[in-house]
């Protein structure tokens, strides 16, 4: 009960959000890049933390979406709608795949082949005509029901809707059967196989739910930011910031991922947009011509992916149950 | 005739692959890890005989003896302060932990180096000659390979006949029973990250020559040193050494008879081959996949 009031709250405080900051349309931007990675993260948690699976290709359910939706429009023209329920089904085909290949494997095995899975749909997509090869696709229109998409918030209460219903089904699946039946199949496979689990389809079943959910976040972005190329929906880097931002939240818990995007997405910020470049310039702490500024300035575009790499080595070492592991010692 | 110098060109860069995966291999095999900041070490090996030879005018070839020593320490203390503490926790774990090594190596270089990729220009860089009529033969290629081959003859004597090679395979094959026989495991567990990544930064250095030098030239190499160890069979030396030459001849011929686009989707598709049909890998033994 406890529970479900702060869930009504967190809820009603996300929905109010941006009617209080106004229509600030950076920092809706980072809200929606927030909601879309703990979306991201809660969808990789289903298969990653309760099924104990590590697929290192969750960039291919995301680019599956994004990029059916945005060859469907561009070429045809079809209902942004149509185009998500198409993404959802090409994401389940390459699950499939994936799944029929390596679930009968594990540990190393799993890991390698979901990263060979999915640099095989990237370079296709990087060396096809109708995708855009490496020029990507831009849409400068987007047709939606008259609603006016050129203001952010339809996309941020997209989102915020995909990341309830993910949460929704995480909350629900972790007392299900099927949620104990994945996590018997995380901590002993042979033993949970003994006891009759087919833990083949039941991989298989938490690979599907998180393929089709990320993928809808891949669609909702694709429409969002309404350019789209191999880099920034396929690359191997996408789906290694999904798994980070779980880890650092706490895997296999069901508020970790939000967590770990809460931290990961305004650090990121600062980083990426030179906050604290500029704010040492400002204070006059750091002259913006002296080697440290140009360093700041230049260097630290970058930046954000090395303090991702530090965070992660730090958190593996010291924090390897993540940050709500920290608060749950006994169990 | 198309075919003979795909297969000639090939078998001469599979050498080199070989050799990466080869101490990839060795790592899994030995510490039961699988290191994702594999590629990244090759970088570093690649711009560690850039420098040499720009900054000391030492051939890239013969500046393989400074870097193989150098690289060996790294690799020996970045198991000392992290891989090893690791060995025991899930395999998740050590592979998150590879690959955050790796992201703060290839980013630490984008910001020393910066995204400039640069080339290594020897005299001899572009020099080729042709055996039986019409086949061309690079010369840089040819040396890497036989550099490659004595450095894998070395290996596989040093891990045949010396104390210290038996005590590696012995942790290999049990690491707890070796440890009951007297052997400090976590000592050759640094050995062996040592000769991993000496090994990677030797291949990089090979291949920098004929490749261009980025601080993000590693994420290919990653791959493709995964699929030879797969394909070979994961800790399996001979294995990785016969899928490093199998990987280089898929490779030229796929460019030669498809396109160089695709000679990547090949080599992935090769791999999930090799899994689906035979995951133990060529020489790989069955049981534990």
């Amino acid at each position: 009960m406890k529970q479900l009031t702060i869930c009504a709250v967190l809820v009603i405080a996300a929905i109010a959000l941006p009617l209080l900051i106004g229509n600030n349309p950076y920092l809706i931007g980072i809200l929606i890049t927030l909601l879309m990675m703990a979306t991201l993260a809660s969808a990789w948690n289903i298969v990653g933390g309760y099924a104990g699976q590590f697929s290192f290709g969750h960039a291919a359910y995301f680019g599956a979406g994004a990029y059916t939706t945005m060859i469907l429009l561009s070429l045809f023209n079809t209902n942004p709608l149509v185009g998500m329920a198409a993404g959802i089904g090409v994401a389940c085909l390459i699950a499939l795949v994936t799944g029929s290949i390596v679930f009968r494997l594990r540990g190393h095995y799993f890991a390698l082949a979901s990263i060979a899975v999915a640099e095989i749909v990237r370079l296709t997509v990087l060396n096809l005509g109708f995708t855009g090869g490496a020029q990507g696709i831009l849409l400068t229109d987007v047709p939606f029901f008259g609603l006016d998409l050129n203001s952010k918030s339809p996309f941020y209460y997209g989102m915020l809707l995909t990341l309830v219903v993910t949460l929704g089904i995480t909350a629900y699946l972790r007392k299900s059967k099927t949620g104990y039946y994945l996590q018997a199949i995380r901590e002993d496979q042979d033993a949970a196989a003994s006891l009759g689990i087919n833990v083949a389809l039941y991989k298989n079943r938490a690979l599907l739910l998180s393929a089709v959910l990320t993928s809808i976040a891949g669609s909702i972005y694709a429409l969002y930011i309404r350019f789209i190329d191999t880099s920034a929906v396929l690359d191997l880097r996408l789906s290694i910031e999904i798994i980070l931002t779980t880890i650092i939240g706490g895997v296999g818990t069901l508020w970790g991922p939000l967590l770990g995007a809460v931290l990961l997405v305004p650090l990121a910020e600062v980083l990426r947009s030179n906050l604290l470049g500029d704010t040492l310039f400002r204070l006059g702490v750091v002259s913006e011509s002296s080697p440290v500024g140009i360093f700041l300035k230049d260097g630290l575009a970058h930046g954000h992916v090395l303090v991702y790499g530090i965070i992660t080595v730090l958190c593996i070492l010291y924090l390897p149950k993540g940050i709500l592991g920290l608060f749950r010692r006994g169990k | 005739m198309l075919f003979f110098q795909s297969l000639i060109s090939g078998l001469l860069s599979g050498g080199v692959y070989a050799l990466a995966g080869i101490g990839m291999s060795l790592v899994f095999g030995v510490m039961n890890v699988s290191n994702f900041a594999h590629g990244d070490l090759m970088m570093l090996g690649m711009y560690m005989a850039y420098f040499a030879f720009t900054l000391l005018h030492i051939d890239p070839y013969l500046s393989l003896v400074l870097i193989m020593p150098v690289s060996f320490m790294i690799g020996y203390i970045l198991e000392k302060l992290f891989i090893g503490r690791v060995i025991h926790h899930p395999h998740q774990n050590q592979i998150l932990l590879t690959i955050g090594l790796g992201l703060i190596m290839s980013n630490s270089a984008l910001l020393a180096f910066t995204s400039d990729p640069r080339i290594l220009t020897t005299s001899y860089s572009s020099s080729s000659f042709t055996i039986l009529n019409d086949i061309s033969v690079s010369v840089p290629l040819l040396l890497s390979f036989l550099i490659t081959c004595g450095i894998t003859a070395i290996l596989y004597l040093f891990l045949a006949m010396t104390r210290t090679g038996m005590a590696l395979r012995a942790t290999s094959q049990n690491r707890d029973a070796a440890q009951l026989m007297g052997i400090n495991v976590s000592k050759m567990s640094a050995i062996t990250f040592g000769i991993g990544t000496a090994l990677a930064a030797t291949a990089g250095a090979l291949i920098a020559p004929t490749y261009y030098i980025h601080p993000l030239a590693g994420h290919t190499f990653l791959l493709k040193a995964f699929t030879i160890c797969v394909l070979g069979g994961l800790g399996s030396v001979i294995g990785a050494t016969v899928g490093g030459l199998i990987i280089g001849v898929v490779e030229a011929m796929s460019s030669a008879y498809l396109s160089t686009d695709w000679k990547d989707v090949v080599v992935f598709a090769l791999f999930l081959a090799v899994l689906l049909f035979r995951p133990q890998g060529l020489f790989g033994k069955k049981g534990d996949q």
